[in-house]
């Protein structure tokens, strides 16, 4: 009993001798880190890349003035050229082929909503070059009305990002020039045709699962009917 | 092992090149002969000129193609050869759009403001 009790003891002494321990460590880090912290942590600015970028944000900026209105590095050491809307094709051919830039990989294609704005559709494209490690950012702008020239004869990466950036919102990018292509049966041919968005707008009734489609004829709707019912069991 | 032609380029779709001085020597000519034809102070055929010629410089002095890909860095002599193609495409498109002209329209105002 006495030397359970005894080591009990020292076990406790030993503790709260542990305890008092860090307890003066702390005490002596505290005053550091407090002292360090009063700084704010920032991320380290890399002025040589910032240069870099701003040297060859210059160069594109002294070869295309037709089209580019505004040319800044941000703050995170990114590149963005500002360009007239005409200029869409031009600019991005442009730093694709020039030995200089050879930004042949289309990472990401969209568009920003500001509302407030004249032209309220901002499009962003995002490049990037293997060859020099580095990437750039095109950004254009358009209204409701005008239709952006379509970025796919050059980067073909760009073909789904414009088919999701028309899908969000709308008439951004021109449908003319995309093709569909269906069997006609008076020509007795495939044929090829000019896109159109002709199809029914789908407004899905849970109550009456049936007739989802509204506009089909009625023969045809009861054909399919009977077809789905004949095949069960 | 001098005069042996390596094999492959290690990059899918791009095939060795026989004769890398011949193809760089006439696309750097015609890329040369195209830029002639824009304005004296056009920025684009300014800094073309220097690099063409830079390159054409090197590849006229240079025989040995390994000492040559050294020379111009820019990867191996296919990779340049194709950049001197896609330059050549570039120059004769830039001779249409004529980019060195000023500026076609002044963005409305704020537009490039941010935040707004």
């Amino acid at each position: 009993m006495a030397a359970s009790l005894m080591r009990f003891v020292r076990g406790g002494f030993g503790r709260s001798l542990n305890i008092v321990r860090s307890s003066c460590l702390q005490q002596q880090i505290r005053p550091q880190s407090s002292t360090t912290e009063t700084s704010p942590t920032t991320r380290p600015s890399d002025a040589i890349a910032h240069n870099q970028l701003a040297a060859f944000g210059e160069y594109v900026a002294e070869m295309m003035p037709k089209y580019i209105q505004q040319v800044q590095v941000t703050c995170f050491n990114e590149l963005e050229v500002m360009i007239h809307p005409d200029g869409v094709i031009p600019v991005l051919t442009f730093l694709r082929d020039h030995t200089n830039a050879q930004y042949r990989n289309m990472i990401d294609l969209t568009a920003v909503d500001i509302p407030t704005r004249q032209n309220r559709f901002e499009i962003v494209y995002n490049l990037l070059s293997l060859r020099y490690n580095s990437r750039i950012r095109v950004k254009t702008y358009t209204d409701e009305l005008s239709a952006v020239d379509s970025a796919v004869p050059v980067h073909k990466a760009a073909n789904w990002y414009e088919r999701e950036v028309w899908d969000m919102f709308e008439r951004t990018f021109p449908l003319s020039g995309y093709v569909e292509v269906r069997y006609d049966d008076e020509v007795k041919r495939v044929v090829a045709e000019p896109v159109e968005l002709a199809q029914e707008f789908r407004k899905f009734d849970l109550n009456t699962p049936w007739e989802v489609f509204p506009c089909l004829p009625r023969a045809q709707r009861l054909c399919s009917q009977t077809g789905g019912r004949g095949r069960r069991p | 092992m001098a005069g042996l032609v390596k094999k492959t380029t290690g990059l899918v779709g791009l095939a060795v090149s026989l004769n890398p001085h011949e193809r760089l020597r006439i696309l750097y000519s015609k890329i040369l002969a195209s830029v002639q034809t824009m304005p004296q102070d056009a920025a684009y055929r300014k800094y073309t000129e220097q690099v063409v010629t830079e390159r054409y410089d090197h590849v006229k002095t240079e025989p040995d193609v390994e000492k040559l890909e050294k020379k111009i860095n820019c990867g191996q002599i296919e990779e340049v050869i194709f950049q001197a193609e896609c330059e050549l495409s570039l120059s004769r498109k830039m001779s249409e759009w004529k980019p060195w002209e000023p500026l076609t329209e002044e963005p409305p105002t704020n537009q490039w403001k941010w935040p707004i």
